[in-house]
């Protein structure tokens, strides 16, 4: 049953960069032959189906109707290999399997949830009925930043906890308490990925020190880039300058999570 | 002998454009020395009236540092000569010079020198023009030295590379210049070094996480019923994917 493995992909503030990292983390995987699903929870981050070539008259039933029993997850899913049309780095994944799991709460719809009742067991169903219908090796999960019931219920449900953070004492500080959290709640596996370091940082300094103050893997530091600011939320970035630093560190994140047992 | 001290004179640069009579007529009028170990043969502060070329032997060019301490700022040995623009001017000796061993050196005062400038009267312009070219070459550097400093005020180290070919290139026969090129590189690259060092310490330094408001954070988040029914639902389920595997 526990085929597939779940992984957040969650930050402690926005800007980090982690829907861009989460969908991109999701594509590699993709590409590199597994079967890969994508979940959509960050309500605060719209274009987040926008990087998968979805819009909203697309964007049919989503996570919600599943949860209140208006919908099947196969009704769900969203082929994305079959809708890449000739996006220069989407259409990359004409032959991968890869499905974007579409989600519509709002934070009214949340309180909602939660007041009639849709809890871990319910939520946790739900992800492991997708894994199970659409025999996926990884559901990718795009959390809300922060730390509320909603994103709590994510990283409890999860196998591998992935924390986008920046290389600033904000930043280091609320990634502390999620690390802890994620320890408190038995999450099995743990990675950190900083995001937008600036050149005059010492990537491996960067990696050595933050591995030390966490005691967990950094699993890559990744530059600051105007390039892909550029580019944001229209396509898949590492698909698309697959000889970008950014994309070099963002494959490395990406093979650690395979890695993973 | 005369030769010998002929083609070393022709070595020392205001002379180099001397003519083999001018020189062999130096050479004749020079006078040997024979300094003792331990004895100066310069010292600092005297006004200089003659030139030095070194025949046998080395010394050792020192200087007195703030605390009284001798400063030995380079040594020099045979075929070299010291003090060669006291023939020009009579300004006082900057260092004091002493011999590491028993040594020889010939010595040429202002009084010859000045014999020879009225007996060849070409050799006057041969040392203006010899010190024309130097001064150019020289100028030539201290006007890139002045666009270098000005880059690395703004902390733009990036000519350093890009400069490179020009420390091989320089020329030999004012090794002076050379130095200074050198040792101007050299300080560089240091400052540069110094300056990512301690940057990167300053950024190493920002890494810090306020532990008291870390364990007050995760209290907060962890001290609800909601949490508690969470964590035990989470154990549940882990158990249970544990067991299915």
């Amino acid at each position: 049953m526990n085929k597939g493995k779940i992984i957040s992909v969650r930050s402690f503030r926005g800007g980090t960069g982690k829907s861009n990292t989460a969908a991109n983390l999701a594509a590699q995987g993709a590409l590199a032959g597994k079967r890969v699903g994508v979940v959509d929870t960050d309500i605060q981050s719209p274009g987040f189906h926008v990087l998968f070539g979805l819009n909203e008259k697309k964007m049919g039933k989503t996570m919600n109707d599943f949860l209140h029993d208006k919908a099947t997850i196969r009704e769900i899913g969203f082929p994305i290999h079959e809708n890449v049309g000739n996006v220069a780095g989407l259409s990359k994944l004409k032959n991968a399997r890869i499905w974007l799991f579409p989600s519509s709460i709002s934070g009214r719809d949340i309180s909602q949830i939660l007041r009639e009742g849709i809890d871990f067991n319910k939520l946790n169903e739900g992800l492991q009925t997708t894994i199970a219908e659409f025999d996926l090796d990884y559901l990718f999960i795009d959390t809300h930043p922060g730390l509320n019931e909603e994103t709590l219920l994510s990283i409890a449900t999860s196998d591998v906890l992935v924390i986008i953070l920046r290389p600033d004492n904000q930043d280091l500080q609320g990634t502390s308490v999620t690390v802890d959290i994620a320890r408190s709640l038995d999450v099995p596996s743990l990675l950190l990925m900083v995001n937008k370091a600036l050149p005059k940082y010492d990537p491996v300094a960067v990696k050595k020190e933050i591995e030390t103050l966490f005691n967990a893997p950094v699993a890559g530091v990744l530059p600051l880039s105007f390039d892909m600011a550029d580019n944001a939320s229209s396509d898949l970035f590492s698909l698309r300058f697959p000889e970008h630093e950014w994309s070099k560190g963002l494959r490395g994140v990406a093979q650690a999570i395979l890695a993973l047992e | 002998m005369i030769n010998d001290i002929t083609s070393q004179l022709k070595k020392i640069a205001i002379f180099s454009g001397l003519s083999n009579d001018a020189l062999a007529d130096l050479a004749e009028k020079a006078s040997a020395r024979k300094i003792a170990k331990g004895e100066a043969l310069i010292q600092k502060g005297e006004i200089g009236n003659s030139l030095f070329l070194i025949y046998k032997g080395w010394f050792k060019i020192v200087t007195v540092d703030s605390k009284g301490d001798e400063l030995i700022l380079n040594k020099c040995g045979p075929g070299e000569a010291i003090g060669e623009m006291a023939l020009l001017d009579q300004g006082p000796r900057s260092a004091t010079v002493i011999a590491l061993e028993d040594a020889d050196a010939l010595e040429l005062t202002r009084d010859v020198f000045k014999d020879i400038l009225d007996q060849h009267p070409d050799v006057s312009l041969e040392i203006i023009r010899g010190y024309s070219n130097r001064l150019r070459f020289a100028i030539t550097y201290i006007e890139r030295a002045i666009d270098w400093s000005q880059k690395i005020a703004e902390g733009d180290y990036s000519f350093i590379d890009q400069s490179q070919p020009l420390l091989n290139t320089a020329d030999n026969d004012d090794d002076k210049a050379a130095q200074f090129l050198s040792a101007f590189f050299t300080m560089v690259r240091k400052v540069r070094e110094r300056e990512d060092g301690l940057k990167k310490q300053l950024e190493k330094l920002a890494f810090e996480i306020d532990q008291t408001r870390r364990k007050k954070d995760f209290e907060e988040i962890t001290g609800t019923e909601f949490y508690a029914n969470l964590k035990e639902q989470a154990k549940t389920l882990r158990q249970k994917r544990t067991q299915n595997e």
